[in-house]
């Protein structure tokens, strides 16, 4: 119930776009088609529900006082996550090239840059700062991915509708991105407030 | 009446002035389209996308009577004189005009410079899109809304929600309730809670007092000429009124501290106090009558509607652990403005799905995500307008899929 709860209140109410406002480069570049937000929220649900883990057991085990150096080597921690995203971002780009060229191509450079998405590294000190277990961070991970490809399937759908419209000239592209950001915003707060643990 | 349309024709201002744009206009609203059947036997009915919208308005014409005569009620009500509904008839009526007629002004003459304004800019006729958002909003307001609030936020929604989009028909979020979001949001205080829903008294606890200025003298000089009640000016909220809603009730107390102080005849038929429009389910489910049988508002999305907040309440009769839980699943259907955005601010055909089989998904989910907020969420007293935007926000992605899925299943076919 407690790893629901988890999954849920990150992936709809502390979502990474929409409240943190993280990962919000690949979110307005990535999001012009439907197939392609997709693939690249497929591929953050994947990276951030593997290095979450991961970086769970290495504050742990590794760069914690009580772990196997024996040493407090927390200031290490910022570049040990980086290196463990962008490696898995290495493996996620190897398995897209090989099996869908192309998604591969559709996503171009905003496949490796996952690696500097700063909703997956700002996931990573989340999990941290919130003092979660392994199998919690398991489903922080998992829900904050979840909502993050929640949030761009959905911008991308709006903005393969609103293609054609009259747009204010000054507006079109990145401009109505924002307001359609901002106004998802909104509309996502509908559940903030609700307190899963309470319940 | 010919002679009139001459007269109209003459003072047309020059094209392409800012006055030439007002005059354009008035008089699409007022004489077009006048195309009727040329010769054959075909029949061409003139109905356009401005006549679509007059007939919403139309349907909501019993819900404005009503509320305007429910927020008078509700006044006295407070200051525990004219209780019975009919009781003191002039008062109630005169003070919910007094109340309605800033709004319902306010609300025009803001979003409709905005929407000349941008009409002008682009050089093209009037688009009609505010009609009916201009008769929503109204409705949805709290009766004691500060104007200057109401004024900002219907120029948020129609400026950023409408025409930042490329203006009529092009937006994504109901217009009509992202200016009540941007209340709810930004000025809380004003729409929620206690205080928020009986107009024209200092304070809904006992010892408040009536706030009565200019234009209620007016009317009293005019009663008095008649030998009428008049307002009196030392009237003073009774003693044991709350101004509480049903929903605070249930949400303390479950039913049984609803029914305490309101009976379920009562509720069904409007009695309460609530947004201005939304109060009364019966002139609603007329007005929602109207829709369906015009073929405008989609019977799909109402009954699925309906259908997912039965689900979603029942399961929480289930779980039974608040007491807003236990409220019988039926009964949520008594209290809140669920029948108001049902018919009005769900159908609404540009922020809805357009898909059939979308409109089942779509409505089902508002009514199951509306419950889900409504009793769970204890920040937010009611579901429906936050339920909707979030769905509206997801419209698209409905739309998308469903459209995949028939190509592939005809590509599979070929």
């Amino acid at each position: 119930m407690d790893l629901i709860n988890i999954f849920i209140k990150s992936a709809f109410i502390e979502n990474l776009v929409l409240t943190y406002f993280l990962g919000m480069c690949s979110y307005l570049a990535v999001s012009k088609t439907v197939k392609t937000a997709f693939g690249l929220g497929l591929a953050v649900i994947f990276v951030l529900g593997i290095t979450m883990p991961i970086n769970w057991l290495i504050t742990t085990y590794l760069l914690s006082e009580g772990g196997l150096l024996g040493m407090d080597l927390t200031f290490l921690r910022l570049i040990l996550f980086i290196a463990v995203i962008a490696s898995m971002v290495q493996l996620v780009e190897m398995v897209i090239e090989k099996f869908s060229p192309s998604l591969y191509n559709s996503l171009g450079i905003f496949l490796p840059l996952i690696t500097v998405n700063c909703a997956i590294l700002g996931g990573s000190l989340f999990m941290v700062s919130k003092e979660y277990n392994f199998a919690e961070s398991v489903a922080f991970g998992l829900g904050g991915g979840f909502g993050w490809f929640l949030a761009i399937i959905a911008i991308a759908a709006i903005r393969e509708k609103i293609k054609y419209s009259n747009i204010p000239a000054p507006l079109r592209g990145l401009g109505i991105a924002f307001i359609i950001t901002g106004l998802m915003g909104l509309a996502f707060l509908s559940l903030l407030g609700i307190d899963p643990a309470a319940l | 009446m010919s002679k009139l349309l001459e007269f109209v024709k003459r003072i047309e201002p020059k094209k392409g002035t800012f006055a030439h744009t007002v005059y354009d206009g008035f008089f699409t609203l007022l004489y077009t389209p006048d195309e009727v059947t040329h010769g054959g036997t075909h029949i061409k009915d003139g109905v356009d996308l401005k006549r679509t919208m007059v007939m919403v308005v139309i349907a909501l014409q019993l819900c404005y009577v009503f509320g305007t005569y429910n927020i008078g009620h509700q006044h006295f009500v407070a200051l525990g004189a004219y209780e019975g509904f009919l009781d003191g008839f002039h008062l109630k009526l005169f003070f919910g005009l007094g109340k309605l007629l800033p709004i319902f002004i306010v609300t025009h003459v803001v979003g409709l410079a905005i929407e000349f304004y941008y009409a002008y800019k682009k050089g093209h006729g009037i688009e009609e899109g505010f009609l009916v958002s201009g008769a929503l909003i109204p409705l949805i307001m709290p009766p004691d809304l500060p104007l200057w609030i109401l004024a900002i936020s219907v120029a948020f929604a129609v400026w950023i929600g409408k025409e930042a989009f490329g203006g009529t028909g092009m937006n994504i979020w109901n217009i009509a309730l992202l200016a009540r979001v941007f209340v709810f949001f930004a000025y809380p205080t004003t729409i929620s809670g206690d205080q928020a829903w009986v107009a024209g008294v200092t304070s809904t606890t006992p010892g408040g007092e009536a706030i009565y200025g200019w234009y209620h003298n007016l009317c009293n000089g005019i009663f008095e000429m008649f030998g009428a009640a008049t307002f009196e000016a030392s009237a003073k909220v009774v003693d044991g009124f709350t101004g509480a809603t049903p929903l605070i009730l249930a949400y303390q107390g479950g039913w049984d501290a609803v029914t305490q102080v309101y009976s379920e005849s009562q509720m069904w038929w409007g009695a309460i106090p609530g947004s201005i429009g939304e109060t009364s389910k019966p002139l609603i489910l007329l007005g929602a009558l109207l829709l369906i049988s015009l073929g405008i508002g989609s019977w799909r999305i109402m009954v699925s509607m309906i259908f997912g907040a039965a689900v979603m309440s029942l399961l929480l009769n289930l779980w039974d652990a608040t007491p807003f839980m236990t409220v019988p699943w039926y009964y949520q259907f008594w209290m809140g403005s669920f029948w108001f955005a049902m018919a009005f601010m769900a159908t609404d055909p540009v922020t809805a799905t357009s898909t059939n089989r979308g409109k089942w998904i779509y409505g089902f989910l508002i009514g199951f995500i509306g419950i889900i907020i409504r009793v769970l969420n204890p920040a937010y007293p009611e579901g429906w307008m936050l339920a909707i935007l979030l769905l509206n926000t997801f419209a698209p992605l409905i739309d998308h899929y469903i459209l995949q899925s028939n190509i592939n299943k005809r590509l599979k076919r070929a």
